[in-house]
């Protein structure tokens, strides 16, 4: 039976923690704006900066102590694993993705910059499990296994990594972009390394315009990061992000309020990002985060399916049947690999590897969101049936 | 699949003297350019994002062997963006993409690009591991190198070193200007894990299609207290695979002995489970359990829990006595509260013969509450457990309401003109219809569980192929190719110790790697002789870490 108060304990907890997020977000997006950044690209804060960075971080670490404790509660009060409906399996997911933007991305990688933007990822996990809420409650019988703990979990382990490793994807496009705009408008080609690393190569001398001496490269060293804003459109960003995030929910929830917040929401991200340009990790720094997250990820997703067709194999008879959830993880699995592919093809390293990335993500959304809640399967949340 | 590309393109040979004849490759050249272009790794990507392009049709568009019912509907434009829509679809294989002739042309050129791939690196690592450490040169000049100063001569050096590299693979080999060196190398389930995923999709496959050809699955719905043989009739939906002949089945008889379902407050099942009976040539052999997540296994054949319903048994005979013309337990499904079925109770003859007047086709048509009251004015249910249950039978007859159509009966249209009667009976209850003709009795309610029974060999090579799936990606993911080489100088009374090192992949973890191998070789040079009059000994420059 579900214990009430406990359940209420942990939607309190839940709420407290969002709020925090939010306020360790501005935290975080704050300290950005007092970085200053050297010639040589090297970032450092203002007095200001450091205090504020450190408030957020404390915000961070304290909003995900009580989202733990938020979580762990809506278990005990279900008597069952937290993760078994959309809404704490959102919840695990933001939860994740603040743990390990907390410890990998900023403490092991020292990148506490793109925690805002992680943060806010995580935020908006949760905001879709606010709009996915169920009261906590028991499971249908087919999900009363201990495969539930296996296989669940590792698909929502696999997947809160799986966004880590796109905030990362995406930003290194952003940034890639920059340094690419600098280095051409600086006389250079630049053309794209092994992992995508920013390595600026000099045309051909004949191509050069007359006069042109042999030190291209350090004319685009010299060139302020700041350059790498400059050269990005502040329209764009903003814009794309916003109609993406709101077509999205609108697609989902038909919700037109909601999605001109998500849009707003996103937006603001976008300029978050296009600020942010030239205080990120270089591009081939952000790549190789991108790259090693993805790739811790595939392993543990990869084993998320096949527990998945275990269990399936004892609950309805069969390992596989293409139900749309099946399908979905599948097509998410094959352009994962389909990334990790590229990321070791010639022609392919770099920004086209990452767009594969994207797209995989996107799969990855589409599985979660459009095939759980509009697909009838035996997954499905759109009508009756199994979870 | 393939790092390194055969080239594309190859040097024109010298023009040939004579006439010239235009460029046209024979048979031979273009399956040869044909199979290069097959196994490069940009047309394996291609090939992948086909495969993800598929199964992403194959979500938003209903499959028919998942849903053949939504199918129908998109067919007939019911559902889905219309009737000639539904058609294009449907000459593209949309409906079952996993069936179609061009899914299978994708997985059939994925798999011979992986084999294309996938030879060449079989023997190139077969070459490579069986190849022992190769002696570096110019060790100053490698990506890190350190030079450490120790006591030791220089064999004791290497042996010390030696012990370091105890997981390494090395030897000790004469560098060119005669020093003697060790060569270490580490790294290779790189490729060797690489190989075994890759590999590991072969016998993936041979599993699918040992459980497609030689697997069955059926379903059969059976009321509470009857039983069912284990043959090729008895399923409905039977889905046997190429090679499963009727021989194949095991003829067994499974009994349902009683079905327990219990309920959530909210109505929704908790639990539900049959006991069943299993008898072999009338003897019982086994009773036990089955519910939904643990399956019954018997002589290779599972049985799985799958639905349930209730079944009340209804008896139809000639009003004031008489042999029943129906007396059967009908299998009801769910429809929100209620649970529905029909029956058919005769199937009439339109000419008897004799003279006599035509039979008409005669039907039930069944609904079920369980427990439920009429409070002012409106159905309320209280329960989905049947503890007042209310059956409302309406009798139809008529000479023909399509019962001798191969449709099933839940599917057919009854005129209302053929509505003979209507009842609401409680267990134990009876009512005449059709003007005092037919006496409709219900003399009880039971349940009735669903099962799925099926043979699928081919598991345990799945199982062992999804391990070896995992076994092969971690190492291909996280190992890395690096070498290591240490060389040992005599230097009048020290020796200087060289340590180099260069990785192939991971540059960041073998920086972190190399400086650990530095610190415990620097501690294994120092340790078993103590140096005399250590002061002297400068400390080395240490390599900035990146």
């Amino acid at each position: 039976m579900p214990n009430e108060t406990l359940a209420q304990t942990s939607n309190t907890l839940f709420n407290i923690a969002f709020v925090t997020y939010i306020v360790a977000m501005v935290a975080y997006f704050f300290r950005l704006a007092f970085t200053r950044v050297s010639v040589a690209g090297v970032t450092s804060s203002t007095v200001t900066g450091t205090r504020i960075g450190l408030v957020g971080t404390a915000l961070a670490v304290a909003g995900l102590a009580l989202h733990l404790v938020s979580f762990v509660a809506r278990g005990v009060a279900a008597d069952r694993m937290p993760w078994g409906n959309m809404y704490e399996y959102s919840s695990g997911m933001a939860l994740l993705v603040v743990a390990v933007g907390l410890v990998v991305v900023q403490r092991r990688f020292g990148y506490g910059h793109l925690m805002g933007f992680l943060l806010a990822a995580a935020v908006l996990m949760m905001t879709s499990g606010l709009l996915l809420f169920a009261e906590a409650g028991p499971l249908v019988p087919a999900l009363n296994s201990y495969w539930i703990r296996i296989h669940t979990s590792s698909m929502m382990v696999a997947s809160s990594i799986f966004i880590v490793g796109f905030a990362a994807t995406a930003l290194y496009l952003v940034k890639d972009t920059g340094e690419r705009r600098v280095a051409a408008s600086g006389g250079d080609s630049y053309t794209g390394s092994t992992v995508g690393a920013a390595r600026l190569t000099p045309v051909e001398p004949d191509a050069r315009p007359e006069g042109y001496e042999a030190d291209g490269a350090l004319a685009v060293s010299v060139a302020s990061p700041l350059a790498q804003r400059e050269v990005l459109s502040p329209v764009l960003f903003p814009l794309v992000p916003g109609v993406i995030a709101a077509l999205f929910t609108l697609l989902v929830w038909r919700a037109p309020v909601a999605a001109i917040i998500a849009g707003s929401v996103a937006a603001l991200l976008g300029t978050a990002a296009w600020y942010a340009v030239p205080y990120l990790p270089p591009a081939a720094k952000l790549d190789n985060l991108a790259y090693r997250t993805i790739a811790f990820a595939f392993p543990i997703w990869t084993f998320g399916v096949m527990t998945g067709a275990i269990w399936a194999e004892e609950t309805w008879g069969r390992y596989w049947g293409w139900d749309p959830k099946e399908t979905g993880s599948f097509f998410t699995w094959v352009l994962y690999a389909a990334y990790l592919h590229a990321r070791s093809t010639h022609g392919w390293r770099g920004r086209k590897a990452a767009w594969v990335a994207v797209v995989a993500f996107f799969a990855l959304m589409i599985t979660f969101y459009v095939v759980n809640l509009f697909i009838v399967g035996l997954h499905s949340y759109a009508g009756p049936g199994l979870v | 699949m393939t790092e390194t590309l055969p080239p594309r393109e190859r040097v024109d040979p010298p023009a040939p003297r004579g006439p010239r004849l235009p460029d046209i490759p024979g048979p031979v050249e273009t399956l040869g350019l044909a199979w290069r272009r097959l196994r490069k790794m940009s047309t394996a990507l291609v090939l992948l994002f086909a495969l993800a392009l598929a199964s992403v049709v194959a979500t938003f568009v209903p499959q028919e062997p998942v849903i053949a019912r939504t199918v129908e509907l998109w067919r007939a434009g019911t559902a889905g963006p219309g009737a000639a829509w539904a058609r294009v679809l449907d000459a593209l294989s949309f409906f079952d993409v996993f069936g179609s002739w061009w899914f299978l042309a994708i997985t059939a050129a994925l798999f011979t690009s992986l084999t294309g791939c996938l030879f060449p690196r079989y023997r190139a690592f077969a070459r490579v591991v069986r190849r022992p450490p190769a002696p570096g040169r110019g060790l100053d000049r490698q990506a890190h190198h350190e030079v450490l100063r120790t006591a030791l001569p220089p064999t004791a050096a290497l042996d010390a070193a030696e012990t370091v590299l105890g997981r390494y693979r090395r030897r000790r080999v004469e560098a060119v200007d005669g020093v003697a060196q060790i060569a270490a190398e580490r790294g290779h389930w790189r490729e060797g894990g690489s190989l075994v995923f890759h590999t590991a999709f072969y016998l993936l496959l041979v599993g699918i299609v040992i459980g497609h050809s030689f697997g069955f699955t059926g379903q059969i719905n059976v009321a509470e207290g009857s039983d069912f043989a284990d043959t090729t009739v008895v399923y409905d939906q039977a889905k046997p695979g190429r090679f499963w002949d009727a021989g194949d089945h095991r003829g067994f008889v499974v009994r349902l002995d009683d079905f327990d379902v219990s309920y959530h407050p909210d109505f929704t099942p908790k639990d539900f489970v049959s006991t069943v009976t299993i008898l072999e040539d009338g003897q019982e052999v086994r009773t036990t359990q089955v519910r939904v997540n643990h399956p019954l296994v018997y002589r290779g054949m599972k049985i799985f829990q799958a639905r349930f319903g209730m079944a009340p048994r209804v008896v139809v005979r000639p009003a004031g006595g008489g042999d029943a013309l129906f007396d059967d337990r009908v299998l009801l499904t769910q429809d929100g509260p209620f649970w529905v079925g029909r029956a058919k109770v005769s199937a009439g003859n339109p000419s008897p013969g004799d003279g006599r007047d035509p039979v008409p086709q005669i039907a039930l048509d069944l609904a079920l509450v369980p427990d439920a009251a009429i409070v002012d004015g409106e159905l309320r249910i209280n329960s989905p457990e049947p503890r007042n249950p209310r059956l409302a039978a309406s009798l139809y007859a008529g000479q023909d309401l399509g019962l001798g159509r191969p449709e099933p009966i839940s599917s057919l249209e009854f005129p209302q003109s053929d509505l003979v009667g209507q009842a609401m009976l409680t267990p134990g209850g009876s009512a005449d219809l059709a003007n005092g003709l037919l006496t409709v009795e219900f003399p009880e309610l039971d349940q009735w569980s669903g099962f799925q029974v099926s043979h699928a060999p081919g598991r345990r090579v799945l199982l062992v192929a999804g391990m070896l799936v995992l076994v092969g990606l971690i190492p291909s993911l996280y190992s890395y190719r690096r070498r290591l080489w240490v060389e040992a100088r005599r230097d009048g009374e020290r020796t200087d110790v060289v340590l180099a090192g260069v990785a192939l992949q991971r540059q960041t973890a073998f920086a972190d790697e190399f400086a650990e191998v530095r610190d415990t070789l620097e501690a294994a040079l120092a340790g078993p002789a103590p140096l005399r009059h250590a002061p002297a000994v400068p400390t080395p420059q240490k390599e900035t870490r990146r």
